[in-house]
């Protein structure tokens, strides 16, 4: 199982230039498969299609956040609305300002124990899967390595027929949303 | 050959390792005027030079209290933070913060002057860039809360913390390193410094009333948001607050009498972070110690040896001749000298650098103008004394004149802009630079009513 055969392909992106309140927009309303919208992040990329960031609902999160906050404990002294108050001031910000610029990435024939490393060692739920060209082709999900570790698990007491040739795959080949 | 002739003619020998010494001296401030490579990576480069170049011995450098480093100054300066850094988590600063801004009823320019006064006294207790640090974020809040112009305060915080550590020994670097050279004690800061802090905190209340007052306007429902606030929430671990605070206090009371039990401020405020430490009953001390501001440490550590081996060639005694020439030994003239042209070279250049230069300069007039005397008979010369007092309050006062004055400052505004609230080098010096004057004329008078009038 390699990165590529997990990943969902890349459909949305965003641009460095775009408010926050725009990407906000576009994060509500992407596509996550045939029925869901709203995804959690994605890639930011520049006019040649390379991408600079990744910007997820944390970063959004971190968005409406004062730095000053992070400094001492002062979350019991805040009142009602200054979030709101704080999102309408952050509306106008770039994309470019609050994206995390050191994305973790994958190449897209990684094998999976190499994804599950980048997500264990960094703390991340996602990675962009970087295809032949140096481009995003897609984004690789926690829950979908997790339904892929799931269906191995419950395999266990049912093992596939090894497969014969050399670097075939195993039982599990139909895991996860990307097909 | 006389006393003085020996002295008047050991500073001329200009040989090698003069212009070497000398050399390394301005070219290390020159880099660290010029903020291109960190400050601490050039002083801890800058001794290393002197001492591979053989300007200094080793041993000169550690262990000589005239050409090395002044560890009483290191020690009172690493304790004093180990002993804030275990007292920062139990939640007291947050406290005093919320309950000052709940004291100014939530009336923004009551406020302002109140936040300037705790400040102030803060500041005089530990040392400027932690009280910023501490007090900085709750005044945004503050401002956001009662959606008013946060700029007042951050410039009043950074102003207010420098004028407050002139007050005492521990309050600003300057004096730490003042009362280590001079031999000058906790209580003689008090007793000739605090006067004059109280008086320009008044005047400084009334300046930012009229540059501030009028502006300053909230509406009564976000008032309400202040008063809303718990200032008890804020303590987090009420047992560790006792203990910090019992430390606390008894490290204060060693100040008070360190001079009449004959400890070094170090050693009071060493025996105060190892007991705080000890009662923390903390098993890791690793992050409380990592806290520390190690670059700040080394820097103080980098340019003393610089500064020791400009001393040792005789750099600095020729510069105190350079300045005895120019007042032609009227000590009036010397102090006024001293305490002006202190205020505007500490406005540009870190006062640090700039009074561990002095400090060896003025013992080496005093030499001069005393060559009969030595030890605490020259540095307490009564005639010397208002020199020392002179330094003190141009180099801190000083430091308010422009953003790069003084470490509270560039903190302040090193904080601001990550904020996304800018202050440019010209906003704060149009605030910073008048007020900066007004409280060493106010200074200034006070020295020359108090020394040379009154005499007292």
């Amino acid at each position: 199982m390699k990165a590529k055969d997990l990943m969902i392909p890349l459909q949305e992106y965003l641009k460095p230039e775009t408010t926050l309140k725009e990407a906000a927009n576009i994060l509500r309303t992407a596509k996550r498969d045939e029925e869901k919208t709203g995804v959690k992040g994605l890639p930011v990329l520049d006019m040649n299609g390379k991408m600079v960031g990744f910007l997820s609902i944390g970063d959004i999160l971190k968005a409406v956040f004062p730095s000053y906050m992070s400094l001492m404990n002062l979350g019991d002294f805040t009142w009602d609305g200054m979030v709101e108050d704080m999102a309408r001031k952050a509306g106008s910000k770039k994309v470019s300002e609050m994206m995390t610029t050191h994305v973790v990435t994958v190449p897209e024939d990684a094998p999976l124990m190499e994804c599950v490393d980048h997500m264990v060692k960094n703390n991340v739920k996602r990675l962009p899967v970087i295809g032949k060209g140096g481009k995003v082709v897609g984004i690789l999900y926690e829950r979908d390595v997790f339904f892929a570790i799931t269906k191995a698990m419950l395999n266990e007491n049912n093992p596939p027929i090894p497969p014969l040739e050399k670097g075939g795959k195993g039982g599990f080949e139909n895991a996860g949303g990307a097909k | 050959m006389t006393h003085e002739a020996a002295a008047a003619s050991q500073p001329f020998v200009m040989n090698t390792a003069f212009w070497t010494a000398t050399t390394i001296f301005l070219l290390a401030y020159a880099v660290i005027v010029s903020e291109k490579i960190h400050k601490t990576i050039i002083a801890v480069f800058g001794a290393g030079l002197m001492l591979v170049l053989k300007i200094l011995e080793q041993h000169e450098a550690f262990h000589v209290e005239e050409f090395g480093v002044d560890w009483n100054v290191i020690f009172l300066l690493i304790s004093m933070m180990v002993i804030i850094n275990l007292m920062r988590p139990t939640g007291v600063f947050e406290y005093i913060a919320i309950k000052s801004a709940k004291w100014g009823k939530g009336e923004p320019f009551r406020i302002l002057a109140i936040f300037a006064t705790v400040t102030a006294v803060l500041s005089a207790l530990l040392d400027n860039v932690t009280t910023v640090l501490l007090i900085v974020p709750v005044t945004i809040l503050i401002a956001d809360a009662l959606e008013v112009d946060p700029l007042p305060y951050l410039i009043s915080c950074a102003l207010a913390s420098n004028i407050g550590g002139t007050a005492t020994l521990i309050g600003d670097p300057p004096n730490i390193m003042i009362a280590s050279k001079a031999q000058l004690d906790f209580m003689d800061f008090i007793y000739h410094l605090a006067p004059v802090v109280v008086i320009t905190m008044v005047f400084y209340i009334l300046a930012i009333k009229l540059i501030w007052g009028k502006k300053l306007k909230t509406r009564e429902e976000l008032k309400k948001r202040i008063m809303a606030m718990n200032e008890n929430e804020a303590i987090k671990d009420p047992v560790m607050l006792k203990k910090s605070l019992a430390v606390l206090a008894m490290v204060l009371t060693g100040f008070v009498f360190h001079g009449v039990l004959h400890f070094q401020p170090a050693t009071v405020a060493l025996f105060g972070a190892g007991l705080l430490l000890l009662l923390s009953k903390t098993h890791e001390p690793h992050h409380i110690l990592a806290e520390v501001e190690w670059p700040t440490i080394f820097f103080f550590i980098g340019l003393f040896i610089i500064v020791g081996g400009v001393v040792k060639v005789g750099l600095i005694k020729w510069m105190s001749l350079q300045i005895l020439e120019l007042t032609q030994g009227n000590m009036f003239a010397t102090s006024m000298v001293v305490m002006w042209f202190s205020a505007f070279a500490s406005a540009f250049i870190d006062n640090i650098p700039y009074v561990a230069t002095m400090n060896p300069l003025i013992v080496d007039m005093a030499k001069q103008l005393w060559p009969d005397l030595s030890g605490v008979d020259l540095l307490h010369h009564v005639d010397l004394m208002p020199l020392w007092w002179s330094l003190a309050l141009g180099a801190c006062l000083g430091g308010n004149g422009t953003a790069i004055g003084a470490s509270a400052n560039v903190i302040v505004v090193g904080m601001s802009e990550k904020m996304g609230k800018r202050i440019s080098f010209g906003k704060f010096m149009l605030y910073g630079m008048p007020l900066m004057i007004m409280t060493v004329i106010v200074a200034t008078i006070y020295v020359w009513a108090r020394y040379y009038v009154l005499k007292i």
